[in-house]
């Protein structure tokens, strides 16, 4: 029985939120959790920092412009404890990547990222650990 | 200079307090003794830093593989732990700065200093990342996102420095009751919390650590006193370390980037 996607990422952000020092705020006060939006685009970019690594893409609008994007993610921490690494990211700069996050209230180009789809098919997805095995 | 020895052995248990004893005496025939005779708590220690409670979700050519992360080290431990002292579930502040904790909490995502790169100092780091035990000293290695500290902490019996600048981590020094090691810190400054929940301090502030082991994991207790600002010293709940193979590595820059996106303080309580 899957959750509605709403309810899903809900729980997943409140079990960021648990996180000390790096997700201290309510994801809704940043970030529209009622939306989940889907980003196809050019990584340019990623910074590996504290408290989120976040990554760049280049989407192509239907005029034909340019948007850059921001997606801030998980601690690095985190990531290396799940088997993430840096280079996982980085060797996929220049390529076509898959987002799926939630857009920030503001209005700014700039997100929170919960799954990443790199060209070769390889997907990476912060997911509720509760309703891992009903997925 | 055998009889010397069984004498000091004697006359150290006798001067330890009961309970530290009982702790003492049941871990003594299990627990790997290192230089010096103490319990050898050296070694890499599970990462006790929060991180979320996610967990990951890998794809690879169709298959799928789920990993999480052991936050235990970090919470209180669920089951009783041999040794530990009594504890509560939070500080009692004197009545005049119940105000000004519950504003902290309150407003704790623009205020907690943690939250944008800040150091946590002691006790909030948590327990070490890695000991470095010597016959004369402890070393104390840390992965933190606001740097990685460490700490050098005499137990050659020498007293607080009296020169040293107020500082996160504080002035230790530390020594044995029994098989419990027992860090005492105090100049510290005071912009630090000793927990979330706006757990503020002023420069009197002085923290207790003890750590000993039970089996192989490493139990870290702590007791925090500031007698400006609270009723009695707070005693928090025992915690139980793992060992762990993966050693400390350099922790990247913080750069924080999202708060001034935030468009009010909700916030969650995180432990």
């Amino acid at each position: 029985m899957r959750r509605p996607i709403f309810g899903a990422l809900m729980a997943v952000w409140m079990l960021l939120a648990a996180g000390s020092g790096w997700a201290h705020h309510s994801p809704s006060s940043i970030f529209d959790m009622s939306k989940k939006i889907t980003l196809t685009g050019t990584l340019t970019q990623v910074e590996w920092v504290n408290p989120h690594i976040a990554v760049y893409i280049d989407t192509k609008k239907a005029d034909g412009g340019v948007e850059n994007w921001k997606f801030e993610s998980a601690p690095p921490s985190w990531l290396r404890r799940v088997g993430v690494t840096s280079g996982q990211f980085k060797n996929a700069v220049g390529q076509m990547v898959t987002v799926e996050g939630n857009r920030a209230k503001d209005g700014s180009l700039y997100g929170f990222l919960q799954k990443i789809t790199f060209a070769d098919g390889t997907s990476l997805e912060m997911v509720n650990p509760n309703a891992v095995d009903s997925r | 200079m055998r009889h010397a020895l069984v004498l000091l052995t004697a006359a150290t248990l006798l001067a330890i307090p009961a309970p530290a004893q009982q702790n003492a005496t049941s871990a003594a025939a299990t627990v790997p003794h290192a230089i010096g005779g103490h319990p050898d708590l050296s070694g890499i220690w599970q990462y006790s830093i929060d991180l979320p409670g996610v967990a990951l979700k890998k794809q690879v050519n169709g298959s799928v593989e789920i990993k999480k992360v052991d936050l235990s080290g970090r919470r209180p431990a669920k089951t009783p732990v041999p040794g530990a002292l009594p504890f509560t579930a939070a500080p009692s502040y004197k009545p005049e700065f119940q105000a000004k904790v519950k504003y902290l909490f309150d407003n704790e995502a623009k205020l907690d200093k943690v939250f944008f790169c800040g150091k946590p100092g002691v006790p909030r780091i948590g327990s070490p990342r890695q000991i470095i035990q010597l016959p004369n000293e402890m070393i104390f290695l840390y992965e933190d996102m606001s740097g990685d500290p460490y700490r050098v902490i005499p137990t050659d019996g020498r007293a607080h420095r009296v020169d040293a600048e107020p500082s996160y981590y504080g002035d230790s020094i530390g020594r044995w009751e029994g098989d419990t090691l027992v860090v005492e810190s105090i100049n510290f400054v005071d912009d630090t919390w000793f927990g979330e929940g706006g757990y503020f301090h002023t420069t009197a502030m002085r923290v207790t650590e003890r750590l000993w082991k039970v089996g192989d994991n490493l139990a870290y207790q702590v007791t925090v006193d500031d007698p400006n600002v609270l009723t009695e010293p707070w005693t928090e709940a025992p915690r139980l370390v793992k060992p762990s193979d993966d050693g400390p590595q350099e922790s990247p820059a913080c750069i924080e980037d999202d708060s001034k996106r935030m468009l009010n303080l909700d916030h969650h309580g995180q432990r």
